[in-house]
């Protein structure tokens, strides 16, 4: 048979976000398959390098347009160690809080993505319409519904209004009561099992040597999440599990992530009850004149995707000097994808794609 | 449907027909493609107003461009919009496509995207809500009313100048022009 | 219970750092704060000391970046490197640690070897890098482009790019087709 070239390119029903793969193809099984990233591309840490410190908290956000929670947070952790600021206790907890329902959504998200592509879309909308009730959550809370700009170096901006902890709480109520219909309908459903079983498989030793992190490192079995390993904000405060499977496959990630999403709700409730009172910000000096002391910094968070990372060098003055992002989706996107695209079909590309959890703005930044 | 309703239908049947099933082509173009998803769902129904989304561009009439727009993604947005069968609209999401939004220094997004194809209305935010989007549909039916909403025919009678911009932006284009250019225009 | 862990962290970082200077000599070693140790190398030992450090079981390679020190008219390649768990339930002290390494060439016709014979996980890095910055990896079996489309005088990330001047230069100066048109 010929070989062929197909462009899975940036305009395809099968692709979320604007990325491109180029397949050689012999029949229906995939030869050699090329990534072909840059198509959002903005130059992100060169322009960092033309704002302020704090001018640079509405841009860092939408480098990953699904969760712009973690880069803000990783933004602020990287900027409070540079300066020496401190956060106050309460301030942890609802970073914690803020960090664990944006977890959620962004996961959501994902259902819904990965639910289209097998062919379930009853559940995809039941995804989306929760996504949406905790989009809510965070208008009422910062003001806007994708964009938040709420963690601040110092702490976070503004406290919880009066009454949401109990909206909170009704609303992950409403959400957690439909577990057993989303279980009935896509987990644990023949034709998930069928379509994704033994699809993409990535094993420990290919994840090891390639840099995965995130759900295709924990889809091996191992507890690797950098929220026990480094833990940050509130995280070491309140006992909750990491949840892992065996097999490395496509079935497998997803399961992982519906059990991380189980395991965020759980720790929302449990520190909404530990939170203690306070304040929650420190005042950080003249924003306009504020300059940091030279010096460098390398931090890390576990986004909804894997490892989330910031190198951070600042030359003591009132602008940034380099500014680097570790993102999860690079090495899964680049060079993971590629090899576990080798002998499969065309039919599971989007399927793999999806379940790697790639997300195009955060490759290119 | 009330006696003016029955009349502009009994008068311009193709245009209300265009009107109503405004398909849009599925292509996420940027950041603004995070409220799409909303709006096709459950909660915000599009398809009350006819909006959905389809998989080629020759099925498509409404081209949403959802944020930015790099060098990279203007080649591949170009390319869509021929292909789409006329008559057809454009619109601009978000605050980037108008005058660059955010990242009016980067050097790897345009600034201006009416200077490369043309559009027929914008939708100012960062992010826009997905009420904006219906918003911004219900108008787009006001101008076709009004024949006001002509992109197309703009790209046909100024396809000289539209052609020399992406030229200047992209380099050589790959493919070849869509009218043929007479020199006389 | 933290100081446990604390006093462990430092035991960890004396002996990895007495191991190194053991083994290398021309090597600066800076342990800032618990969980990170900070290693500056001449550029002809890099690559030793990283197969070194994997040997340790440092075997993440998270990134791979690099810094324009145009006063100093140098560039400073820097890999961070952190260790997997060995254990699947428990961590261990090494696991807590990362490591910034870094390495200064010079800025007029840079060069570097590639890592990826140690680390496959380098190729896009070393791509985007040689892409933005202008440094040659040898030894790297893809150079091409990776994320921009068009041809530039001076590599975009360097710091006497300036990114204004280009936009004014480029895009600003591209006609309006038609004058705007007045209230829709």
């Amino acid at each position: 048979m010929r070989e062929l070239e197909l462009y899975f390119g940036p305009q395809h029903l099968g692709m979320v976000g604007n990325f491109s793969i180029t397949l050689q193809v012999e029949g229906d099984r995939i030869l050699k398959a090329t990534a072909n990233p840059g198509y959002l591309h903005r130059g992100f840490e060169k322009l960092m390098e033309y704002r302020t410190w704090i001018q640079n908290f509405p841009l860092v956000c939408r480098i990953n347009v699904v969760e712009p929670d973690h880069i803000e947070m990783v933004y602020a952790m990287a900027v409070e160690k540079l300066a020496n600021i401190e956060v106050p206790e309460r301030a942890h907890y609802v970073r914690s809080i803020y960090l664990e329902l944006a977890r959620v959504g962004s996961h959501l998200f994902g259902l819904w993505a990965y639910a289209n592509m097998l062919g379930f879309d009853t559940v995809a909308q039941w995804a989306m319409y929760h996504r949406d009730l905790v989009m809510d959550l965070f208008e009422e809370l910062t003001g806007g519904r994708v964009y938040h700009i709420y963690i601040w170096p110092g702490g976070v901006r503004r406290d919880f209004p009066v009454g949401f902890k109990d909206k909170i709480v009704n609303t992950l109520h409403s959400i957690g009561g439909c577990v057993p219909d989303y279980d009935n309908t896509f987990f644990n459903n023949r034709l998930f099992y069928d379509r994704a079983k033994g699809v993409g498989t990535v094993t420990r030793e290919q994840a090891m040597a390639m840099g995965g992190t995130g759900q295709v490192m924990r889809a091996t079995g191992m507890q690797y999440d950098i929220r026990k390993v480094e833990p940050y904000a509130a995280y070491d405060k309140v006992p909750w599990d990491v949840p892992t499977r065996k097999d490395g496959d496509a079935y497998s990630r997803i399961w992982v992530v519906r059990d991380e999403m189980i395991e965020s709700v759980h720790m929302i409730f449990k520190l909404l009850d530990a939170m203690p009172e306070g304040e929650v910000y420190h005042r950080v000096p003249n924003p306009f004149k504020w300059k940091i002391p030279k010096g460098e910094a390398y931090v890390r968070c576990e986004s909804s995707r894997g490892e989330l990372g910031l190198y951070l060098v600042s030359n003591g003055e009132n602008k940034p000097y380099r500014v680097h992002f570790r993102t999860p989706s690079y090495p899964h996107g680049l060079t993971i994808l590629e090899k576990v695209l080798e002998n499969a079909s065309i039919a599971d590309v989007g399927n793999i794609m999806i379940s790697l959890y790639v997300v195009a703005p955060e490759i290119d930044r | 449907m009330d006696r003016n309703q029955l009349i502009k239908w009994l008068k311009a049947p193709a245009k209300m027909g265009h009107k109503y099933s405004l398909h849009a082509v599925y292509f996420c173009t940027g950041c603004g493609i995070i409220e799409v998803p909303p709006s096709i769902t459950a909660r915000w129904d599009a398809e009350r107003f006819g909006v959905l989304p389809v998989a080629t561009p020759r099925h498509a009439n409404l081209f949403l461009i959802t944020g930015y727009v790099s060098v990279k993604t203007l080649r591949a947005i170009i390319r869509t919009y021929e292909q789409m069968p006329e008559p057809k609209f454009t619109v601009g999401f978000g605050s980037c496509p108008i005058n660059g939004g955010m990242y009016w220094d980067s050097y790897n997004t345009i600034k201006h995207l009416d200077k490369y194809i043309p559009v027929d209305g914008w939708i100012a935010g960062c992010m826009p809500r997905p009420e904006a989007i219906f918003v911004a549909v219900t108008h787009l039916w006001t101008l076709i009313d009004k024949d006001m909403a002509d992109g197309y025919k703009r790209y046909r009678d100024q396809y000289k100048a539209y052609r020399a911009n992406q030229e200047r932006a992209l380099g050589k284009l790959e493919w070849p022009p869509l009218f043929p250019i007479r020199e006389k225009q | 219970m933290a100081t446990a862990v604390s006093n462990q962290g430092k035991t960890m970082n004396a002996s990895l750092k007495k191991k190194l200077d053991s083994v290398f000599d021309k090597i600066h070693i800076a342990v800032p704060e618990e969980t990170r140790m900070v290693v500056t190398v001449q550029k002809d030992a890099a690559l030793s000391v990283l197969s070194f450090l994997k040997n340790q079981g440092f075997t993440h390679l998270g990134l791979i970046s690099c810094v324009d020190w145009i006063h100093q008219q140098m560039f400073e390649l820097v890999y961070i490197l952190s260790a997997y768990m060995q254990d699947d339930e428990k961590t261990i002290d090494r696991e807590k640690l990362h490591i910034i390494l870094k390495a200064k060439i010079p800025r007029e016709n840079p060069r570097f070897h590639s890592v990826i014979p140690i680390f496959e996980n380098a190729e896009p890095y070393e791509r985007e890098i040689h892409e933005l910055f202008g440094i040659y990896f040898e030894g790297h079996p893809r150079l091409e482009p990776l994320f921009l489309e068009r041809q530039y005088k001076i590599p975009p990330f360097r710091k006497d790019f300036d990114t204004r001047k280009y936009v004014r230069k480029t895009f600003d100066t591209i006609p309006p087709v038609e004058k705007k048109a007045g209230k829709r």
